[in-house]
């Protein structure tokens, strides 16, 4: 009997579940893989089908489709926003401001499709969610999906029209195929008439959200979605500030050759320097997500000279013996552990992951501190940060014909897009007083053992306030945090294609793929740039040109 | 009525584990058929053909229903506009399949796979169970057997994770040898000229257990007596085992290596993909991970369905072949030819 | 004969001799006598010591080689996520032990009522898949019957085409089994495999025996319920546990046909503490975290996989008390 047994029973499951590649991997594997997905995927990662719209057509945004831009700030911050960084705050308000003073729900029952990382929450008796409701002044019923094998669900309820609940969430990363031509205009509501320009007034919050973000949500120039705002930087390199200089070395990294002399200076006995630094590579070289121009003319990623560059020195670094051996075969699901536990001490993470290590391990470990890099360049020159997509997660509303229905479901959109400094930010992110969390003697809440079980994120998957860094319980984070992406924001540039929904015809969709698998071979030495030109070769006349063509139009009709 | 189904069963080919007589005796050896008219065995066997009806319906409603979504191979299938509406673009979507370089490498490390983990996966069961089956005390043989089985139910991820916590680069042995001062590093993990070893000692660990289980179960359909009478006509150990044990799994091998060379285009998939890093996919792609690289996680159904039929034929075909097989070497199979 | 000698009671005779090289070839050996092992059947030799020595090597190697991950992964279940973290993943040297992890899981109920949907829907499909395999076993293996090899074909299609997901889920949403129990049981009910296994096993049970009940003029039922299932006990209860567990280990039909999550199975929700942990891109702001101080990581990915073995290992000494009751009915094939 092989090893994958089917037969026993499991037919349904396995053969399906073959499919479910994001569910088959355990959580870390697949998330460490996201960013590498997102660029694979592209912005949006959708297909269109032969005869959709044409590309020029598709990424059109007017301008009078967008909502407004009205800020509303409750609280100052602590470190303003500089350039788009996102605003620290060192301190937790005495008291909050209620800015939906009126639940405006007519209490009906909505339902909506979300996913989950985490612990399924008791529905029955969830004081969580009646506090949330009562705030809504309805109730949305939740239909909690598996985050790792979401896009499979996506893909079948998708299908199934009488299935598709009130609300749905969709991560950019699980963008199903067709989605902006066929699935937007048929299953979801057009919210133009309902949020362009000055409408957007009637939601006050709604209003506070970033253009960007809203911008991302447009298909076939009509808005759709609502946004779950995302950082303007995502990833970044880290390195355990606490072990290194508890070695007496002081890091001053300002150039490739810097990073791989720290890396070797790191590895001894059982520690190695570094994890798999590919993401940190492609940031270095200033390799583009996907296109650049040169010379008026596109050229591809995998064309242009920095991802060479970017392949050698990754070579380099594997070569070196730097590299935790677990990374070298793959095990990129246990790097936080590595890292955090001081077997490896550089490694590339998504901006989340700080504050999560600080959850994990300053409890046991109070010397715990992790820091990013301060961006630099390969060659010690000016750094370039690519910007990722402007939202992450977008949701949409089933189409509709009752607008009352469509106004209230945006009226409960404007209260989950309470900003910090707001009673309604307060319950959504830490529940109620006294049940799931109490104030400690600085007044920071401390999460009680209910708030475990009940408190997940739902709502927030659904639409969110603007990014902001609220994370006081950890001494010097805000701060660190801060200033960190204040300085990092003047290297963001915005990548040709920046914010834009384009859908790609299904037949290019896995195009790219040799080069994920050439980009692990030629790391580990199994393969060289030869192979790279080859595979180039092959990426031309397999429909690379072709690609090329089809962006090409969409630039001369910008 | 009942004369014509007995002449029928006699004419059945010999159950293989009856007897420890020399078989190879055609299944219809010198016994006239009498012509019974279908009205008549349709009567007959009317219990029988009842007794089938629940899975019949079962498979007909949840298997082959859906089997004809099938239809999308031949289709630029699109969720939305579902079956009937997606375009019909003929056999471009077969042609996607096999165009690509990569199909060739995943088909070749697809059979490599497979014979390899035939020949040295495929008896480790059979081999434990007899050896376990030769343990006397029953409680040790429990005892065993339970722990044995236990990595069948360890995920994938698992599995790997912990030989790389043995074999590893930063594992218990390299950790060891270096203690030791000795400079070698043993990278069973990621070199690829192992690779076939590596996924089928996994194989073996994960599996091996739980594989024995069934033949347990044929191990006991043998009765005592056999081994009485032919002690009694002076057979020792090996053949008795030779003339008793092995005829009584003969019947369910046969049947096992039948389905799993029905199944040998398909050679794991989760573990395939976990280490597809470490050694690259020049050894680790396979025919399905193939098909998801290319198609699946892109949401490209057509793609996948069409190389799903592709897989479902070539399988098919190999089953009837090692049926066929089966006959020569005068073994039931699974069917005969009633 | 039916030997009711005690040496060869019908809880051990079944045994088959060792793979032992016999030393002094061909001629059976007197047992012993001080030093005879009381499962050994009268009629077979004692076995060489460097036979005994090489078997028990052998599966000492076996064993423990499953007994040292076995051990790693419950410790590491037990250990804080502190320790897993120090360990570099999975602990092998116990440090600090807490029962935590499994206490985070098994609070809040959720766990168990999700156990609870799990038993019922095992035992329920179980139930169904065993009955509704044996009997198109059965009646699958007379060779000569009425569309025998049609009907045999439909069986072993289904082994090599299935359905896609978006068509099978469309399917069990137009029959409105969307968020009930039922479209876990019925769309895995039968497994050819398993329906092919009994086959060849009732195939394999004398003929003589059959023909004697039928010419007593008994029916294909009668056959089947008292004289063909008794003497199959071994097979079916190793089908039985093949179904057992995969529907014990089902998830992803859950996670499609599944939207209340108070319906949810149990692998479902384990495999939802697997989860925790995980980095989303953009999830650097925003809320507060809940949980911190929760035990994160491998300590209970670990605890998870243990929950999970547990009922197994309480089922199975029930199922292999069958595999020793040889065959009673055994008449001397001619």
């Amino acid at each position: 009997m092989n090893s994958s047994t089917p037969r026993t029973g499991r037919l349904a499951d396995v053969e399906v579940g073959r499919r479910g590649f994001l569910g088959m991997i355990a959580a870390g594997a697949a998330v460490v893989g996201v960013p590498s997905l997102l660029s694979a995927c592209g912005d949006g990662g959708g297909s269109a089908p032969h005869g959709a719209a044409a590309p020029s057509a598709q990424a059109t945004v007017s301008a009078e489709i967008l909502p407004s831009y009205i800020p509303v700030e409750y609280v100052k911050p602590d470190y303003p926003s500089v350039q788009g960084s996102t605003p620290g705050f060192e301190k937790i308000p005495a008291s909050f401001v209620q800015s939906v003073p009126t639940p405006p729900g007519s209490g009906q029952t909505f339902t909506a499709m979300t996913p989950l990382w985490g612990t399924i929450p008791p529905v029955d008796g969830n004081q969580y969610y009646a506090a949330v409701n009562a705030l809504l002044g309805s109730t949305i019923s939740f239909q909690i999906s598996d985050g790792n094998t979401y896009g499979d669900k996506l893909a079948t309820v998708l299908a199934s029209a009488k299935d598709v609940p009130d609300w749905v969430c969709i991560p950019t990363w699980n963008i199903p195929p067709r989605f902006g031509s066929e699935i937007v205009p048929n299953l979801f509501q057009d919210l133009t008439p309902y949020l362009a320009g000055d409408k957007v007034k009637d939601y006050p919050n709604l209003a506070n959200l970033p253009t960007a973000a809203w911008k991302f949500g447009v298909f076939n120039d009509k808005l759709y979605a609502l946004p779950f705002p995302g950082e303007i930087i995502t990833d970044a390199t880290f390195y355990r500030k606490d072990l290194i200089e508890a070695k007496g070395i002081t890091v001053d990294v300002s150039s490739a050759d810097d990073l791989l002399a720290l890396a070797k200076e790191l590895t001894g006995g059982n520690v190695y320097g570094c994890e798999d630094l590919w993401i940190t590579a492609t940031q270095i070289f200033k390799v583009v997500p996907k296109w650049k121009l040169e010379g008026g003319a596109l050229v591809s990623r995998f064309e242009t000279q920095e991802y060479r560059d970017a392949l050698e020195w990754i070579a380099k670094l594997f070569a070196a013996g730097v590299v935790h051996p677990d990374a070298v075969a793959g095990n990129t699901g246990e790097a936080k552990t590595r890292f955090q536990g001081g077997q490896s001490l550089i490694s590339s993470d998504g901006l989340g992951g700080w504050h999560e290590a600080l959850r994990d391990n300053l409890g046991a470990n109070p010397g715990y501190w992790q820091q990013p890099f301060a961006p630099f360049a390969a060659d010690g020159g000016t750094p370039a940060l690519f910007q990722g997509n402007p939202v992450n997660i977008f949701s949409f509303l089933k189409k509709s014909d009752d607008e009352a229905r469509i106004t209230e479901l945006l009226k409960l959109a404007d209260v989950l897009a309470a900003p910090f400094g707001t009673t309604e930010f307060d319950v959504i992110n830490n529940g109620v007083e006294g049940v799931h969390y109490t104030k400690d003697g600085n007044g920071l809440p401390v999460p009680t053992e209910l708030a475990a079980t009940e408190l997940q994120p739902t709502y927030t998957f659904l639409v969110d306030p603007p990014v902001a860094q609220t994370r006081v319980q950890y001494p010097g984070f805000v701060e660190a945090y801060s200033t960190w992406m204040a300085d990092a924001a003047q290297y963001v540039e915005e990548p040709l294609f920046f914010a834009m929904q384009i859908v790609e015809p299904p037949q290019y969709a896995s195009l790219g793929q040799p080069f994920t698998d050439l980009e692990k071979d030629i790391a580990r030495g199994r393969k060289s740039l030869t192979d790279l030109d080859a595979a180039i070769a092959t990426w031309k006349s397999s429909g690379g040109e072709e690609l090329r063509a089809f962006y090409q139009e969409i630039l001369d009709a910008q | 009525m009942t004369d014509a189904r007995l002449t029928e069963d006699a004419a059945a080919p010999q159950p293989a584990a009856s007897s420890a007589r020399r078989r190879g005796r055609s299944a219809r050896s010198g016994v006239p058929q009498r012509k019974v008219p279908w009205t008549t065995r349709l009567r007959r066997d009317r219990s029988l053909l009842l007794m089938v009806l629940p899975a019949i319906v079962l498979l007909a409603v949840f298997a082959y229903v859906p089997m004809l979504g099938n239809v999308i191979a031949w289709q630029d299938y699109s969720p939305y506009q579902g079956f009937l509406h997606s375009p019909f673009v003929g056999w471009s979507n077969f042609e996607r399949v096999f165009d690509n370089p990569a199909f060739l490498t995943a088909v070749e490390n697809t059979l490599t796979i497979t014979l390899f983990q035939l020949v040295f996966y495929f008896p480790v069961p059979i081999v434990l169970a007899l050896l376990l089956n030769s343990v006397m005390s029953p409680r040790v043989r429990t005892t065993i057997q339970s722990i044995v089985y236990l990595p069948h139910f360890f995920s994938w991820v698992l599995v790997v994770t912990i030989f790389q916590q043995i074999f590893g680069g930063a594992g218990l042995v390299n950790q060891t040898l270096r203690n030791h001062g000795i400079d070698h590093t043993v990278s069973f993990m990621t070199n690829p000229d192992t690779f076939l070893v590596l996924i089928t000692s996994q194989a073996i660990w994960k599996d091996a257990g739980w594989g024995i289980i069934i033949f347990l179960a044929a191990l006991t359909t043998v009765s005592p007596e056999l081994y009485e009478a032919s002690v009694v006509d002076g057979a020792n150990r090996w053949r008795r085992m030779w003339h008793v044990t092995l005829p009584a799994l003969r019947p369910v091998i046969v049947l096992l290596l039948i389905l799993r060379l029905g199944d040998a285009l398909t050679v794991g998939f989760e573990q395939l993909i976990l280490q597809r890093d470490a050694v690259g996919a020049g050894v680790s792609e396979v025919i399905d991970t193939y098909v998801y690289y290319q198609g699946v996680i892109y949401g490209d159904w057509s793609f996948a369905a069409a190389a799903g039929l592709v897989k479902g034929v070539v399988s098919l075909a190999l089953v009837l072949g090692a049926n066929k097989l089966a006959h020569v070497f005068g073994e039931a199979g699974v069917y005969q030819r009633a | 004969m039916s030997g009711t000698s005690p040496e060869i009671s019908t809880e051990v005779a079944v045994l088959p001799q060792d793979l032992v090289a016999e030393g002094t070839g061909g001629r059976p050996q007197r047992p012993r006598r001080p030093r005879r092992n009381k499962y050994r059947p009268v009629w077979e030799e004692q076995p060489s010591v460097a036979g005994q020595v090489t078997k028990f090597v052998v599966l000492a190697v076996v064993v423990l080689a499953v007994l040292f991950p076995l051990w790693t992964v419950v410790v590491t279940s037990l250990s804080t996520t502190q320790e897993s973290i120090r360990a570099g993943g999975l602990v092998v040297v116990p440090g600090d032990l807490t029962f935590r992890a499994y206490a985070q899981i098994l609070s809040g109920g959720v766990v168990t009522r999700a156990a609870l949907v799990s038993v019922g829907i095992t035992l329920v499909g179980t139930v169904i898949s065993v009955a509704v395999s044996v009997l198109a076993a059965y009646g699958l293996s007379r060779p000569g019957s009425f569309a025998h090899r049609p009907i045999l074909f439909v069986f072993l299609i289904t082994m090599f085409f299935g359905a896609g997901m978006i068509p099978t889920y469309l399917l069990v949403s137009s029959l409105n089994l969307i968020d009930t129990y039922w479209a876990l049981i019925l769309p895995g009910a039968v497994s050819a495999f398993n329906v092919l296994i009994l086959r060849n096993f009732f195939m394999g049970i004398d003929a003589a025996i059959l023909d004697a009940a039928r010419m007593d003029g008994a029916g294909d039922w009668r056959v089947l319920l008292r004289i063909v299932l008794p003497m199959s006990k071994a097979v079916v209860a190793v089908v039985a546990l093949f179904y057992g567990v995969g529907y014990w280990n089902a998830f992803f039909n859950a996670m499609l046909y599944i939207n209340d999550n108070t319906k949810w199975p149990l692998q479902l929700v384990l495999r939802s503490y697997v989860l925790q942990g995980v980095t989303l891109p953009g999830s650097g702001t925003g809320q507060v975290d809940v949980g911190s101080g929760a035990v994160t990581g491998m300590p209970v990915k670990m605890a998870v996989m243990i929950l999970a073995i547990v009922p197994i290992l309480v089922v199975y000494p029930f199922v292999q008390r069958h595999f020793t009751k040889g065959v009673i009915f055994g008449a001397v094939k001619g």
